[in-house]
């Protein structure tokens, strides 16, 4: 395997590597959440600063951040004008037809803007200071009240742990035979669509019919170490909760107090 | 003696992997739009696990399929009934092509291929139709909490469109190749049953 890499998951020693990805997973969400619901730019301002506090203490270069906002910046322009030209409002400067460009409208779009990089940032934070395995844990782990309900939490986090360790083991596979017909001189990303669905069936092919082997030697093997699904598991990897994941969390509450505070006393 | 539950679990994670290698890989897909919706080949196991399990197998592979993307970052959330609809749900409902297993099993058992194509066809249709369904729904949510009184319904129509159609061509074509070339693919016939057959 050479350039490929799983995820976006960037190995590094900082506070918000070693938080517990529960405590991360949940502070995310919740952040995302908040951030629908400041309507002043001081309120912006100061979930900005946190942010920007949060990737510096990842220690992981400003760059990387950036890179993860490039692919979607048309978009977030485009949907910051969409609001500045769409809303009136306070003093107006320039009026052309259905667009107007206000002073109101120039703040709602930069709210609309700040936001979607705000939101592409601390979930880039996440993905990037968070193992993949980590973060399945942790979305079991939310998950676990819907066992009550009778969905089979159990099983479903199995399937999350066998499909992440298997991508690597695939992907060295498709690499293979993908050399394998480069060897015999298909060129790979070239041609029509047609053209490229016939370079397809022969990778696909011998893989799905390894994988195919591959599952069934997995659960023979399984079967033989008595795996019953529906029975309560112990895991080789623990989610450890420290002292520094309960003031993560005691920072969303907060944050949401600064926002409430600003939204009533601001006008 | 093997345990069909856990054989299914196994199956339906590996092909899930399947289909996110199949999304990775640079030149297996093709990009329309920078923002995702590309046509790649990422649907093709999860439709084969469809066919092989039935309509529960289809749902849970989707289902694993979205969390993943979610969980190794390739997701692209801009708002939360947005990423839902995008990701999970979208994937999820590929599934129900697997309501068409027991009818394209039997053609294709009885050798009977156009049969056998037709209903490949109508449970891709139906599988890809509700994920461009959910993926328009995810669109217009997104653009209605931006723009009011925009084609925001045609955007969406001919953004998800624009890429979901090829793919549908695309899949059934391929699907349908798979299968008939290894009917063992489909009929999800374990080794040791050939044995004994």
């Amino acid at each position: 395997m050479k350039s490929l890499i799983l995820g976006r998951y960037f190995p590094n020693d900082s506070i918000i590597h070693r938080l517990d990805a529960r405590a991360k997973l949940v502070a995310a969400l919740y952040f995302i959440g908040l951030l629908f619901f400041i309507d002043h730019g001081l309120g912006y301002l100061f979930v900005g600063l946190f942010t920007l506090g949060v990737m510096y203490l990842t220690k992981i270069r400003l760059s990387v951040f950036i890179k993860g906002v490039r692919p979607l910046i048309f978009l977030i322009l485009f949907a910051a004008m969409m609001r500045v030209l769409f809303t009136g409002g306070g003093e107006v400067f320039v009026s052309w037809g259905p667009f107007t460009i206000s002073s109101q409208g120039l703040w709602v779009g930069l709210f609309t803007f700040m936001r979607f990089i705000l939101i592409i940032f601390i979930s880039t934070v996440l993905t990037l200071s968070t193992k993949p395995v980590d973060l399945t844990d942790a979305i079991n782990a939310l998950l676990k009240p819907l066992r009550k309900l009778g969905v089979p939490v159990d099983d479903f986090a199995l399937m999350l742990s066998i499909s992440l360790r298997f991508i690597p083991n695939l992907l060295d596979e498709t690499q293979r035979v993908m050399d394998a017909q480069r060897a015999r001189g298909v060129i790979f990303g070239e041609g029509t669509i047609v053209e490229q669905m016939k370079k397809l069936v022969p990778i696909v092919l011998p893989l799905f019919a390894s994988s195919l082997n591959r599952a069934e030697e997995m659960a023979d093997v399984m079967d033989v170490k008595n795996y019953q699904s529906g029975e309560k598991r112990t895991h080789f990897r623990q989610l450890t909760w420290h002292t520094s994941d309960s003031i993560a969390l005691l920072m969303m509450v907060g944050l949401t107090a600064v926002v409430i505070v600003v939204n009533y006393t601001m006008v | 003696m093997q345990s069909k539950r856990t054989l299914f679990l196994i199956e339906v994670a590996i092909f899930t992997a399947f289909a996110l290698v199949l999304d990775l890989l640079p030149f297996l897909s093709f990009r329309i739009w920078a923002q995702g919706g590309s046509v790649s080949f990422a649907m093709i196991p999860i439709f084969i696990v469809a066919f092989r399990w039935g309509l529960k197998g289809g749902l849970l592979s989707g289902f694993l399929y979205g969390t993943l993307q979610i969980a190794t970052g390739t997701a692209w959330i801009m708002h939360p009934i947005q990423g839902a609809l995008d990701y999970p749900i979208a994937f999820t409902v590929l599934g129900v092509a697997g309501l068409f297993a027991p009818v394209v099993q039997r053609a294709l058992k009885d050798n009977n291929h156009k049969l056998f194509a037709g209903y490949l066809a109508l449970g891709v249709l139906a599988g890809i139709s509700l994920r461009f369904v959910s993926h328009y729904l995810a669109g217009v949510v997104f653009f209605e909490s931006l723009i009011d009184g925009m084609n925001i319904w045609v955007y969406s129509l001919v953004y998800n469109g624009s890429y979901l159609l090829p793919a549908y061509l695309i899949n059934i074509i391929v699907i349908g190749y798979l299968f008939i070339k290894r009917p063992k693919l489909m009929l999800g016939e374990s080794k040791d049953k050939q044995q004994a057959a």
